[in-house]
């Protein structure tokens, strides 16, 4: 630990800071281009897609001044003059607005149903990591059929459908059983006042008890679907992890000593952490995938939602405002990931 | 002669591979003596390391131990119940490894992992355990202020000097050694070999010591015990055996250790290779490497034969006579 | 692939995954003779639970379920097997091309399909799948143009590791031009990479389809598609109507599932050869 703190540790560190921010900028630019791409150059002509091919002339160019296929003028502008356009709106934090209901900007649409998302893939994340430590670690310490049997379960949950596994939990506990609610974030009228706008917190804050049990409630479900498709990564690095570690010597060495074995489990846990840790950054994309099937299926009001919502109208501009602000999340969450890494493990600054 | 301290009979630990059974520790009768140094001979996969570990029953999957019996004064401890092993461990027997950077946990100070040790086994507070790992440290020639240190903290030798400290801080009647000096450098080793020997008198312990360095076993061991492709092939004391080695493969072990002194000539080495222990040849394992081969080796294992006190498993002796 | 690769045998898992997949293959295939209904057609009263007429029962549109959920399999294997085509032709060229030709193209090419892989490959494909509109081409490319980075990625890897080796030196030496080298010594160490690669994304893509068919985003209404009767069986499971979303549902998870086992056999079997090796 005293080696990060010396003076060429943290330089190295600024170093590596300043490197990664720098690089982030032309990817970031990839992307966004790439969604402009896909946004204006894809469709036949989104124009016809979202009036119909019948629509009334004036209708159809207010539509086009809207979409900035026309200038105000009424002339057309060209392709590289609307991507320049796009990246300097962009820059100014304008996201566009909606096709439809025009007056509030994307970005503000887009952050009030963030919280409910983040709040969401927290949870998913938690009940993962629980589940991924707990199997993983059994899995590598037993070794042997209970080995096999974690890799098993690593495989299967890999590959379930979110939207499916979601749905055998509501018939089950809500709809059988009745235990818990199908859908939503919480009951109506119990919303906690915001602070985060995450519901759980913003409660427990303020004590409101009644919106924190509804809430609870409302998560349970849908984290637990999340959370355990995601699992199987974790169980799978905790598992090599454990069982790399167990081959090591000074697990023999302290067995020959006579320590029992719990006592041993404890050391292998911690030598193991390193590369679970590691490996928990680098499940972002995973969690947000996860995170929009899980919303649609309960539906939870959060960014997949509104992201599917407005596909079914049409609103092109807000989905492509909605999908640049997807990239522009996961590229800074990956750099703040990988500048913790930095800071925990030296030897990955160079 | 007084009875041994421990005695292992027959004991036969095979690995189960994918690829076949590896006969790792073939039924291997062997005693250890108390105060006593045995030192146990054989080239890699001879089986020496596997005996070691099958006498605690440390051995890793896929190995297995088959048969046999190991008795610590008149306990068999294949017998036992893995807590009541654990009793045994570290406590009347202790073991040494290779490799004291990887035996020890390198996120734990070596106080902790001392102070671990005697509290599993003794019924003393922190601070008595603490003290107790001092003093252990102290014995083995590391200053007992060392004890907060971390094991990358200290140096090849002081390691192994610690790990030494940590097996015998309970004064085990036995110490199996695993290779204990094949990673240090020639005056690192003389160091640690005097202190096991310092140790062995002190603590009236006997101690086993799991080597491929003929050499160093002539040198510094009361008995001799040479070992090949997982069977014993002689045993002895380590007069007889550099004087008078009767298994042909302890004569060539013999003679291609380098000799300081002699005029420069090549070095000389054991003609062919360790046998595949998947497939072992038949008969006695050494006959496509022994120079006294002949039809009766290929055909049909040797028996032991008893010679002035020593065990020579070849078919050139018979029961009280050369051939 | 088990003449391909001699001395294979197929055991436990992976064994489990193969009967998984070639069943439901199987369904494809056989579609017509095993369904006595045609699955775009209402053929009888709506919501019926499961019987021996309607083993699977019928949904709001009074379409058998067990025919549907038969003549899917044609639907997401068709999804499937297309989009692999399409990333392939273009992830393998592009990645061999850069590999080999290096310098600034490679850099520029492997920073843009870093990005790509980075992002989660759900969104882009919906974002596509949206511009896009529905159909059988257009889900397939949507998929297709996700997966590129990651032939690309692989392909750029072992072109990379192939030209340091000596045998490329030689031929180089020799004059052999560029495309000779790449065809004859490049190409047939790659095929073997996108082997591995194909087994390990193509659960991926099987669940990409699903996902973006549950979002009305692959093919229209009437043809079969899993995902699609999931969402359409979806707002029925509070009055009960358990069998709407069970079936469809069960076989995406079984055709997913069993790409998956044959996945780890097969990542199983590498890890072995290179302990031999």
């Amino acid at each position: 630990m005293a080696k990060i703190f010396s003076e060429t540790g943290m330089a190295s560190l600024k170093t590596f800071i300043i490197a990664r921010v720098l690089a982030l900028i032309p990817t970031m630019l990839i992307l966004v281009t790439l969604v402009f791409f896909v946004m204006r150059v894809l469709p036949g002509d989104p124009v016809i897609a979202i009036v119909g091919m019948r629509a009334p002339a004036e209708r159809v160019i207010e539509l086009k001044k809207k979409l900035g296929l026309l200038d105000e003028a009424g002339n057309p502008v060209p392709l590289p003059i609307q991507y320049l356009n796009y990246l300097s709106r962009l820059v100014r934090g304008d996201f566009g607005r909606s096709l439809i209901w025009g007056k509030r900007p994307v970005l503000v649409e887009i952050m009030e149903h963030f919280p409910a998302t983040v709040e969401l893939a927290i949870a998913g994340f938690i009940v993962s990591i629980i589940l991924g430590l707990v199997l993983g670690s059994l899995g590598g310490w037993m070794g042997g059929k209970t080995s096999s049997a974690v890799k098993t379960y690593g495989a299967i949950t890999y590959a379930l459908f979110i939207p499916w596994i979601g749905m055998l939990f509501q018939l089950f506990f809500a709809v059988w059983l009745g235990v818990l609610p199908v859908a939503g974030r919480i009951d109506t009228g119990l919303e906690p006042p915001t602070i985060t706008g995450l519901y759980l917190i913003d409660s427990v804050i303020t004590g409101r008890w009644d919106s924190f049990m509804s809430a609870l409630r409302h998560i349970m479900l849908p984290a637990i679907t999340l959370g355990l498709v995601i699992s199987g990564v974790f169980t799978r690095v905790t598992r090599t992890s454990v069982e790399e570690v167990m081959r090591q010597d000074f697990v023999v060495a302290a067995r020959a000593r006579g320590i029992p074995e719990h006592k041993i489990l404890i050391h292998v846990l911690k030598n193991s952490f390193v590369p679970i840790l590691t490996m928990m950054g680098l499940q972002l994309a995973l969690l947000m995938t996860g995170a929009v099937l899980t919303e649609t299926t309960f539906s939870w009001p959060g960014m997949g939602t509104f992201l599917l919502e407005r596909i079914q109208y049409r609103d092109y501009t807000t989905v492509q405002g909605t999908v640049v602000f997807f990239a522009i999340i996961v590229s800074l969450v990956n750099l703040i990931v990988d500048i913790c890494y930095a800071y925990i493990d030296p030897r990955i600054r160079y | 002669m007084a009875e041994p301290l421990l005695d292992v009979r027959n004991l036969k630990t095979y690995y189960f591979t994918e690829s076949g059974v590896v006969k790792a520790v073939n039924d291997v009768t062997l005693s250890i003596r108390r105060g006593e140094l045995l030192g146990l001979v054989g080239e890699s996969g001879s089986g020496k390391s596997t005996l070691g570990f099958s006498i605690i029953r440390l051995v890793p999957p896929p190995g297995k131990i088959i048969d046999g019996s190991v008795f610590l004064d008149n306990i068999d401890l294949m017998k036992l119940s893995e807590k009541e092993l654990r009793k045994i461990r570290g406590r009347r027997i202790g073991m040494i490894f290779q490799d004291p950077l990887t035996c020890l946990d390198p996120l734990r100070r070596i106080e902790d992992q001392m102070v671990e040790t005697v509290m599993v086994h003794m019924d003393v507070e922190r601070d008595e355990a603490r003290e107790m790992a001092a003093e252990a440290l102290e014995r083995v020639g590391i200053s007992g202020d060392r004890l907060k240190d971390y094991p990358h903290q200290l140096s090849g030798g002081m390691r192994q000097r610690a790990m030494i400290a940590m097996a015998t801080m309970l004064h085990p009647e036995l110490l199996i050694a695993d290779e204990p000096t094949t990673a240090l450098d020639v005056i690192v080793q003389s160091k640690i070999m005097d202190l096991l020997e310092d140790l062995k008198e002190s603590m009236k312990m006997s101690i086993l010591l799991i080597t491929h360095d003929l050499a160093l076993v002539i040198e510094r061991a009361d008995r001799v015990a040479v070992m090949y492709a997982g069977e014993l092939c002689e045993v002895g004391t380590s007069e007889q055996i550099s004087e008078d080695p009767l298994h042909p493969y302890t004569k060539l072990l013999l003679e291609s250790i380098p000799d300081v002194e002699a005029p420069k000539t090549k070095l000389k080495s054991i003609p062919g290779n360790p046998p595949d222990m998947r497939n072992p040849p038949s008969g006695c394992k050494f006959w496509p490497r022994c120079p006294y081969a002949e039809d009766i080796c290929r055909q049909m294992p040797p028996k032991f034969a008893e010679l002035n006190g020593r065990i020579v498993r070849c078919h050139l002796y018979r029961e009280g006579e050369r051939g | 692939m088990v003449k391909l690769v001699p001395k294979v045998r197929l055991k436990g898992l992976t064994l489990a995954g193969t009967i998984m997949v070639l069943f439901t293959v199987f369904l494809a295939v056989l579609a017509p003779i095993l369904t006595p209904y045609d699955p775009t057609k209402s053929v009888d009263l709506s919501l019926q639970p499961p019987s021996w007429k309607h083993p699977f029962g019928t949904n709001k549109v009074g379409q058998d379920m067990w025919s549907r959920t038969v003549y899917g399999a044609r639907t997401i294997l068709a999804v499937v097997f297309l989009s692999t085509i399409v990333s392939i032709m273009i992830g393998v060229p592009l990645g061999l091309i850069s590999g080999y030709v290096g310098g600034i193209l490679d850099r520029v090419l492997a920073m843009i399909m870093d990005a790509m892989y980075a992002f989660p490959g759900l969104i882009l494909a919906i974002a596509i799948a949206a511009a896009m509109g529905p159909g059988i081409i257009n889900t397939a490319v949507s998929i297709a143009i996700v997966y590129v980075p990651t032939y690309f990625r692989m392909v750029r890897g072992q072109t990379l590791s192939i030209k340091e080796q000596l045998y490329v030196e030689a031929a180089r030496a020799i004059g052999a031009k560029p495309l000779t080298i790449l065809t004859r010594y490049v190409f047939p160490n790659v095929v073997s990479v996108i082997a591995v690669v194909f087994t390990l994304s193509v659960a991926d893509v099987v669940l990409t389809e699903a996902a973006l068919s549950f979002f009305g985003l692959s093919v229209p209404a009437p043809t079969p598609d899993w995902g699609f009767d999931l969402k359409a069986g979806h707002p029925y499971l509070l009055s009960g109507y358990w069998w709407l979303i069970t079936f469809p549902g069960l076989m995406i998870m079984i055709l997913a599932v069993g790409f998956t086992f044959i996945g780890e056999g097969v990542a199983e079997y590498l890890g072995a050869r290179e302990v031999k090796i």
